[in-house]
């Protein structure tokens, strides 16, 4: 039954917060907890839930992405029917390759859903980090009878700065009310920005909504629907742990957290693998003087120095006498020997070399731009 | 019709590996894990891919399911290709005949139809008993260059070994002269390291009379190579003289990970132009906690470490819990070392559970061995050189 459904993942969210770490790349695309890019979870999570159709909408700086997917192979969408779909923008008469939003973004995608056989969608933005068992989301919709269904969560990892939606859910289980992006939220449930409904319902709802010259899906479609009854939404409660990555301190706190077991443990439960491209790196070696404390370590990393609350990427290479403290040191990252380095951001092959001093304020961490030496 | 390739490796994965005592009582001596994240096959079939050799047959016979399970497409190893790839072949029912590889030669005698398709001018002949970095290319080209009909790697041992291995007697001029199996008084210290390049057409004849020859054992060292030699064919030594450990029993695949602990590491695996693939299970990055000590070792995802590592290799998905002490150990993966365990000298086979305040291994002897999925009770010893597994009562 699951083959019925169809995943569209669409990466063009605002990233203006996330200073350099988006310059040269989408969110989806970002590095994150030493192995991982942001749309790897939901990736999994669909081919998890037995997705076999999955679509990705491009937008801007989508180099790093596509190269990051590839065939799809590691998430085995590579097969001879259907599989994974890169959807980057294009140029026609009625489209500038330019989205607004959403809707934008599936106006300008009509053809891909059109052609697709599945009978549902579940429609995902990519800057949300979670890993929701998706059979159970999808069979709840199909058995409440409900037009669409939007999943939220009621998780305080879920930072509730001002730019998400919130929904009211009454008892059983029907939206009563969206507020999109309110400063402050009068629910505590987050809409997660996944929902399901039909493949040809939606295509009606991109139709109309684009007709009416609307752009966002939540503000301008749903919140209507929800007002005037127009729909039965329901919604699904995702009791995992949630992040949304749309600043660098959003991004600093999911890496930060996920050095907690526990919730490492909900994150990466053993039924619900995450899947990354693969980079054939050596196991992490320590020499005789390391040490490291509550860190994560990925393979390919040589460390001979200190470091503590640090997330370590693949092949970075700590120095002797090197002091990393409340760190992230994405690929190929080096500090040489006699460095300190707390709460910094080095983004791919950035250097710290010899005895340098660079310490960031905790609320607001240092972010080193990608091949940038110090 | 396949195009044609101009060498295609065969590679010999059907040995049981029997010194490896209880490692090899579930898989292949191939499939048995080494470095962290590796299992021995890795290596041939990385050389495979790095040498251009993009067709391989595996033989199997001996526990085969891990080993099918592990190469599956090829993909890791950038071996799933639609003209060549990576191919198990076990033995299988030939018309009315049907029987089990009897030795080397044999093996790749009953796979000639598998090679014949490929219409190749050199078959490389490998086996899965070695952790080795090498230029399979250079190799072919060196036998073309010297116009041999077979070519056989070979690397300088300390002479006090030389009695355990195939040893070639060569002239200046790199060609063999005599081949002595485990001479006692050695006259070269050039051990054979079962790395075989054949001009194929050759290979064919002498598999093809071999065969018909009922004395014989259908070996390569044994016959094949002899009687070439015999008929005076062309048969050359290349010299290799990097890292090359035979990984066959349970004190040498011990060593071979402790190599990987010094430094600098006598085989680098972190060549970015020679890397070694393998398959990914797909873990998190490993964790280190706060109170943990961790020294001079490998470690590598999906590992949890709360207590003590010193000089270790730790696969994936490895927990150490608080207060465990990890020495000069090998933990394979999934394995659990709980709370006040000692694992000292040894090795601990995938997915087996140290209970808490169990003692492995010693100081001084031979190494211990946990076997595969044993689950140790608390507190219970076990000591140097002792193997335990499922069927071990405590």
């Amino acid at each position: 039954m699951l083959k019925d459904v169809m995943g569209v993942i669409y990466t063009g969210e605002n990233d203006a917060l996330l200073r350099e770490l988006t310059m040269t790349r989408a969110i989806a695309a970002l590095p994150v907890a030493g192995r991982y890019r942001v749309i790897d979870f939901l990736m999994s999570a669909l081919v998890n839930g037995g997705m076999r159709n999955v679509g990705v909408i491009m937008q801007k700086n989508y180099h790093s992405l596509m190269d990051h997917l590839g065939s799809g192979k590691e998430w085995d969408l590579h097969g001879k029917n259907d599989g994974l779909y890169v959807l980057p923008p294009f140029l026609t008469r009625e489209n500038i390759g330019v989205y607004s939003g959403l809707l934008d973004a599936l106006r300008s995608n009509t053809n891909y859903l059109t052609r697709s056989k599945q009978e549902y969608v579940v429609l995902c933005n990519s800057a949300i980090i979670c890993n929701p068992k998706m059979d159970a989301f999808v069979s709840y919709h199909l058995d409440s009878g409900a037009d669409i269904t939007l999943m939220y969560t009621k998780e305080a990892t879920m930072l509730r700065d001002g730019s998400g939606s919130y929904v009211s859910v009454d008892e059983n289980g029907m939206v009563q009310d969206i507020e999109v992006e309110p400063v402050h939220p009068s629910y505590d449930s987050t809409f997660m920005e996944i929902l399901i409904l039909k493949r040809d319902y939606l295509r009606s709802l991109v139709d109309k909504g684009v007709a009416h010259g609307h752009h966002e899906l939540t503000r301008e479609v749903l919140l209507p629907l929800v007002q005037g009854k127009g729909a039965r939404i329901n919604a699904w409660e995702y009791t995992g742990p949630a992040w949304r990555m749309d600043s660098v301190q959003a991004y600093f706190k999911f890496n930060m957290d996920v050095l907690n077991t526990e919730v490492r443990r909900r994150l990466f439960p053993d039924d619900l693998p995450v899947y990354t491209k693969v980079r054939d790196e050596m196991p992490a070696r320590y020499a005789d003087n390391a040490t490291v404390i509550n860190t994560l370590v990925a393979d390919g990393c040589i460390i001979e120095g200190t470091v503590e609350n640090s997330i370590l990427f693949r092949g970075v290479r700590i120095a002797p006498d090197a002091h990393v403290k409340n760190c992230i040191i994405m690929q190929d990252g080096q500090v040489h020997s006699g460095a300190y380095i707390e709460n910094c951001i080095l983004d791919k092959q950035a250097v710290i070399k010899r005895n340098a001093r660079l310490i960031g304020p905790n609320a607001y961490p240092i972010v080193i731009a990608k091949n940038v030496v110090i | 019709m396949m195009r044609k390739k101009t060498c295609i490796a065969m590679l010999l994965a059907g040995g049981q590996g029997s010194r490896l005592g209880i490692l090899t009582q579930r898989v292949a001596k191939p499939a048995v894990p080494y470095g962290g994240k590796y299992r021995i096959i890795d290596f041939p079939l990385s050389n495979c891919t790095n040498s251009g050799i993009d067709t391989v047959g595996v033989l199997t016979q001996y526990q085969p399911l891990e080993l099918n399970a592990y190469i599956g497409s090829g993909a890791p190893w950038d071996l799933d290709l639609s003209n060549g790839g990576v191919f198990v072949l076990p033995p299988y029912q030939k018309g009315k005949v049907g029987e089990w590889y009897r030795g080397t030669a044999n093996a790749i005698y009953q796979n000639m139809a598998f090679i014949e398709q490929y219409h190749p001018d050199y078959v490389l002949i490998l086996s899965g008993d070695h952790i080795y970095k090498m230029d399979y290319n250079k190799m072919l080209q060196f036998h073309i260059r010297h116009g041999a009909d077979a070519t056989i790697a070979v690397r300088e041992v300390p002479w006090e070994e030389c009695s355990r291995f195939g040893i070639m007697n060569t002239d200046a001029d790199d060609n063999i002269l005599e081949f002595e199996e485990k001479p006692k008084h050695p006259k070269s210290n050039k051990a054979s390291m079962g790395v075989y390049i054949f001009t194929w057409e050759k290979l064919r004849a002498y598999l093809e009379a071999d065969e018909a020859d009922k004395s014989s054992s259908n070996d390569f060292g044994k016959n094949i190579i002899p009687k070439m030699l015999g008929d005076k064919q062309v048969l050359c030594a290349y010299s290799f003289d990097g890292y090359w450990k035979d990984v066959g029993t349970i004190e040498s695949l011990w060593e071979a990970n402790m190599d990987l602990l010094s430094t600098p590491m006598p085989i680098d695996l972190h060549d970015k132009k020679w890397r070694i693939y393998a398959r990914n299970p797909g873990y998190a990055p490993h964790y280190i906690a706060k109170g943990a000590t961790v020294q001079d070792s490998l470690i590598t995802e999906g590992c949890e470490v709360y207590g003590h590592v010193e000089h270790s290799v730790l696969f994936s998905g490895v927990v150490v819990e608080e207060g465990a002490n990890v020495r000069d150990a090998v933990i394979m993966p999934g394995s659990v070392i709980r709370r006040g365990a000692i694992v000292h000298r040894a090795i601990v086979a995938e997915g087996a559970d140290i209970g808490p305040g169990a003692v492995v291994g010693e100081e001084e002897g031979n190494i211990a061995v946990v076997g595969w999925d044993v689950k140790l009770p608390a507190g219970v010893t076990v000591t140097a050189g002792q193997q335990v597994d499922e069927s071990t009562t405590f």
